[in-house]
């Protein structure tokens, strides 16, 4: 308990750094004015980026000396924390996919990578992705480093023995609507008592959600929440709980359940081949990778942003574009499983080749298409906050059987309070 | 002085501003407030909080004064049981939480197995709203027992062995001493932990985080099944760090104020009055 009064002298921290920066922005402005620095910074968090590929990055410029960072623990509020006290801001710095939308009302703290030609390079990499590090009237604030396109991770000798196809070409064909998902259900049911289709609701309304444009609030800042696009994800949610096959899993015992068997499938991001490598190394070869039922949605993947205090912006747009290059990209898919932004990378052998957990598989095959299909989103700030009420209340119904009307009622009134809170019309 | 108000000062300025970290601050008066009134989540993890905090600090204070008062009269081995008592204490909450994690686990858990193994039915622990609440309160008494018992062992220690004695002259057992003599003697003593448990207990945060991982990215700080798990400070850093939402963090801080010093004042004003009666 003496961590929680650690908590509040943080807090006190946080707010006394608050008002030191009035003073700050005050003492700074002579140092903005010529930026060609020679010593950069670069933040990010383990497994963020390639440590190699930085490495390599440190060799290749030269007239600079970049030091890099591995920020341990909760990256936004480090970074938060440092924005606000105004000195020793990273010159470069990554900005998680969960996190970018509540930075980007704050873009003047940040460099418009367009000024810096990141336009040029555009191309190159995926729409909706640039478009989840713009502002709404155009500012690049982020620029990708990765993705997480998703697909259905299923058990090939449990759909085996289920009677269900198991090639991934023949299930993508057999299983391609979430009505087609929740049948097989039954069968799986039938052949292993035991064991269930899904982990839980959360997922599904999760991967339902992402499958289209629309979150819980629209460009015009209203609430949205209450609208069709949600209520389908939430009755798409709830169905494997109404058919008894979620197995209702909301802590960390989802480790042994996928070691054990006790899920048939597994909805995730490419990166969560790594999950399931790292949860069930036993059930390696078994495992194989088909689209997401219903089109596929993202989950995760970051980007580097220039805060405003850049010592060299220049030069530092060169090291990001360097260092998210294509190749750079395929060799941060080996040695941190980053999924490429860019697609020119899908044909880097680094990528193509199979994989032997997924029984030699080439899984680019799946989470490419994937990658190139995802439906351009518009989050807004305060979507993370809004949205909780609905993962809330669909653990409500699995942990104290809530009937799912209610659960439903009262999700969409908690947000709907959440968003007039936090300034949502 | 000013290291120790200026935070206190600033957050009480921030209750009345909306503001996400960085950006502008803009003033909504009373706002914040009047949306603390409203919201059900924080009335919830005030519940919580209470409810966590009745389940962990009365057990713990009997237990610890029970222990202090055995240890008392051993003679042997007593530098040993002090420490092995206390060691709880200085590990770190982290690390036990997750070890509390591994061993309530529904389906995997040393506890389920054990009550198996006596033919008893599982408990999905970290599943229902109210073992959720006892496993928490399981893992704050269990580290703040032995803390407890070194004071009461202090104290008992003051009290001049004469009137042990004496009692035992007059005919009294163990557990007739133990409560007319030993509980009234340690008046003052009780109060101070009292007082230190309710400002401790009310606060609790960590045991919740680590057991209901801050690890996803959709829902993070929830408070596990039901929000069961969600504390007020839990709610706070939720409200501050996940969410930015630094005012309304401020305006959760300083009413949850407001609450521990009504309970102070109420735990302090019983035992004053048992004392004139």
């Amino acid at each position: 308990m003496d961590l929680s009064r650690r908590r509040f002298v943080q807090t006190a921290l946080l707010a006394a750094a608050g008002a030191g920066v009035t003073a700050a922005c005050g003492g700074d402005s002579d140092s903005g004015g010529t930026k060609n620095g020679k010593n950069l910074t670069l933040w990010y968090w383990g497994g963020g980026l390639s440590d190699k590929v930085v490495a390599d990055a440190k060799k290749h410029f030269t007239d600079v000396t970049l030091k890099s960072s591995v920020i341990g623990g909760t990256f936004k509020q480090k970074l938060l924390t440092t924005m606000n006290g105004g000195s020793f801001v990273p010159d470069i710095t990554g900005i998680k996919g969960e996190d970018i939308a509540s930075f980007l009302p704050n873009a003047n703290r940040f460099i418009d990578l367009n000024t810096l030609g990141a336009d040029k390079i555009a191309s190159q990499y995926l729409d909706w992705k640039l478009k989840q590090g713009q502002t709404q009237d155009g500012k690049q604030i982020g620029f990708p480093i990765d993705i997480g396109p998703t697909a259905m991770f299923y058990r090939e000798d449990m759909f085996a023995k289920a009677g269900l196809p198991t090639d991934p070409a023949k299930v993508a064909e057999e299983i391609s609507t979430w009505e087609d998902y929740f049948a097989i259900g039954a069968e799986i049911e039938k052949a292993y008592p035991k064991s269930f289709l899904i982990n839980n609701a959360g997922v599904i309304f999760d991967m339902a959600i992402g499958q289209q444009g629309k979150r819980m609030v629209d460009e015009d800042n209203k609430f949205i929440g209450d609208q069709d696009h949600v209520r389908k994800a939430w009755d798409l949610a709830v169905r494997p709980y109404e058919l008894g096959v979620d197995a209702k899993i909301n802590d960390e015992s989802l480790k042994a359940a996928v070691a054990d068997g006790t899920l048939a499938t597994y909805l995730g991001a490419a990166w969560a081949a790594l999950d399931i490598k790292d949860m069930g190394p036993n059930t390696k070869g078994k495992w194989r990778v088909a689209p997401l039922p219903g089109g596929p949605s993202n989950q995760g993947g970051s980007f580097l942003a220039l805060p405003k205090e850049c010592r060299n912006p220049e030069v530092a747009f060169e090291i990001i574009k360097w260092l998210l290059s294509p190749e750079n990209e395929g060799r941060g898919f080996t040695d941190a499983a980053l999924f490429p932004a860019c697609p020119a990378a899908y044909e880097l052998p680094a990528l193509t080749g199979g994989d032997a957990f997924f029984g030699g598989q080439k899984t680019i095959e799946v989470f490419g298409p994937a990658a190139e299909k995802v439906p351009a989103f518009y989050e807004a700030p305060t979507n993370a906050a809004v949205t909780v009420p609905y993962y809330n209340e669909l653990t409500n119904i699995e942990a104290k059987g809530k009937k799912p009307d209610d659960a439903w009622k009262d999700a969409v009134s908690q947000a709907k309070s959440i968003a007039k809170q936090q300034g949502v019309s | 002085m000013v290291f120790l108000f200026l935070p206190m000062v600033y957050s009480l300025y921030l209750a009345f501003q909306r503001w996400d970290g960085i950006g502008e601050k803009t003033f909504v008066g009373l706002d914040q407030f009047r949306f603390l009134l409203d919201d059900p989540t924080f009335w919830l993890a005030l519940r919580n909080t209470l409810v966590i905090w009745g389940l962990a600090t009365f057990p713990m204070l009997f237990m610890a004064l029970a222990l202090a008062a055995m240890l008392n009269s051993t003679r042997r081995l007593t530098g040993f049981y002090r420490v092995a008592y206390f060691v709880p204490n200085v590990t770190s909450v982290v690390a036990v939480s997750i070890f509390f994690f591994s061993a309530f686990s529904d389906r995997y858990g040393v506890v389920n197995a054990a009550l198996q193994a006596i033919n008893l039915p599982s408990v999905p622990w970290l599943n229902n709203e109210w073992t959720i609440k006892a496993v928490i309160a399981m893992l704050m008494t269990w580290q703040w027992t032995g803390y407890n018992m070194i004071i009461y062992l202090a104290g008992l220690q003051a009290i001049p062995t004469e009137i042990y004695e004496a009692a035992r002259m007059d005919g009294a057992g163990p557990v007739r001493t133990f409560f007319s003599i030993t509980i009234p003697m340690m008046r003052p003593i009780i109060l101070f932990t009292l007082i230190i448990s309710t400002v401790n207990g009310l606060q609790s945060f960590t045991e919740p985080q680590v057991l209901f991982g801050s690890n996803a990215a959709a829902n993070p700080n929830s408070g596990g099944p039901g929000q069961a798990g969600l504390t007020t400070l839990l709610y706070f850093y939720h409200q501050a760090f996940d969410n930015n939402n630094f005012g309304y963090a401020a305006a959760i801080v300083w009413a949850f104020f407001l609450v521990i010093l009504l309970f102070v004042i109420i735990n302090w004003r019983t035992v004053q009055r048992g004392r004139k009666a």
